[in-house]
């Protein structure tokens, strides 16, 4: 196998990570902003029986797709920390896709 | 019930098909790429046919079982028992394994990293683990 393919491979599990982050993101600013406020302020617990089990999911593989990228490629204890603690914070999603992206943008440049 | 029996029915094909993923996985990465050009080419063939397997089905299948499982558990009421307790703690170090399994199938071919030690045991100690969530699932002991 060649470095080339080596290297699309790496680009593609780290676009994958960058979208299990950006999922897990976008499903933890519904469950928090629009679904907890409907159920409380507005007494329609369906938005959190809904949004609940869809940002379990999404977290879910998130995690999942964090093992998999990191025991695949050599990342440093500072990031894996950075991004398991991200994914308990609204918009810590977002931060995680942004720093997957520089290492996407560094991949391609070298 | 027909619809408990319905998910019931997928949940335990989607876990077979998992569960035979993982066990190809570990294999796979307890085996190690061979050293001879020649086996090396060939290995990387069945290699990738491995890694594809794991992206398309493997991983789907794990997500339906997750999905499908949380699903009955909340429709039975289930959650407070020990059993499913102990049973999901099974699951969620199936489910890391693999995702350490997977991402070791991205490394065997490149950089040569030493093997952790553990790794070599995954396909029998994941054989380990569904027997112990069959007899946890079917017998739900306490």
């Amino acid at each position: 196998m060649t470095a080339p393919s080596h290297a699309a491979e790496e680009l593609g599990r780290l676009r994958r990570m960058r979208l299990a982050s950006i999922a897990e993101g976008c499903t933890l600013l519904v469950l928090v902003f629009v679904a907890v406020p409907l159920k409380h302020l507005g007494g329609h617990p369906i938005a959190t029986a809904i949004m609940g089990p869809v940002h379990g999911m999404a977290f879910l593989l998130y995690v999942w797709t964090l093992i998999q990228t990191v025991s695949g490629a050599d990342f440093s204890g500072t990031d894996v920390v950075r991004m398991v603690v991200a994914a308990f914070i609204p918009f810590g999603g977002f931060v995680s896709a942004r720093a997957l992206r520089r290492r996407q943008a560094l991949l391609t440049s070298a | 019930m027909l619809v408990y029996l319905w998910l019931k029915a997928i949940h335990i094909a989607a876990a077979m098909t998992w569960i035979s993923g993982i066990v190809v996985a570990g294999l796979a990465v307890a085996s190690g790429p061979a050293r001879t050009d020649i086996a090396a080419a060939q290995d990387m063939r069945k290699l990738d046919a491995i890694r594809r397997w794991d992206r398309r089905v493997t991983l789907p299948a794990m997500l339906m079982v997750w999905a499908l499982g949380l699903t009955m558990a909340m429709q039975a009421g289930w959650f407070s028992a020990p059993w499913l307790m102990i049973k999901l703690a099974i699951v969620a170090a199936l489910a890391a394994l693999h995702g350490v399994l997977s991402g070791r199938l991205h490394r065997l071919d490149r950089d040569g990293a030493p093997l952790p030690a553990a790794l070599i045991y995954a396909a029998p100690a994941t054989i380990l683990g569904v027997a112990l969530i069959a007899i946890l699932a079917v017998t739900k002991p306490f």
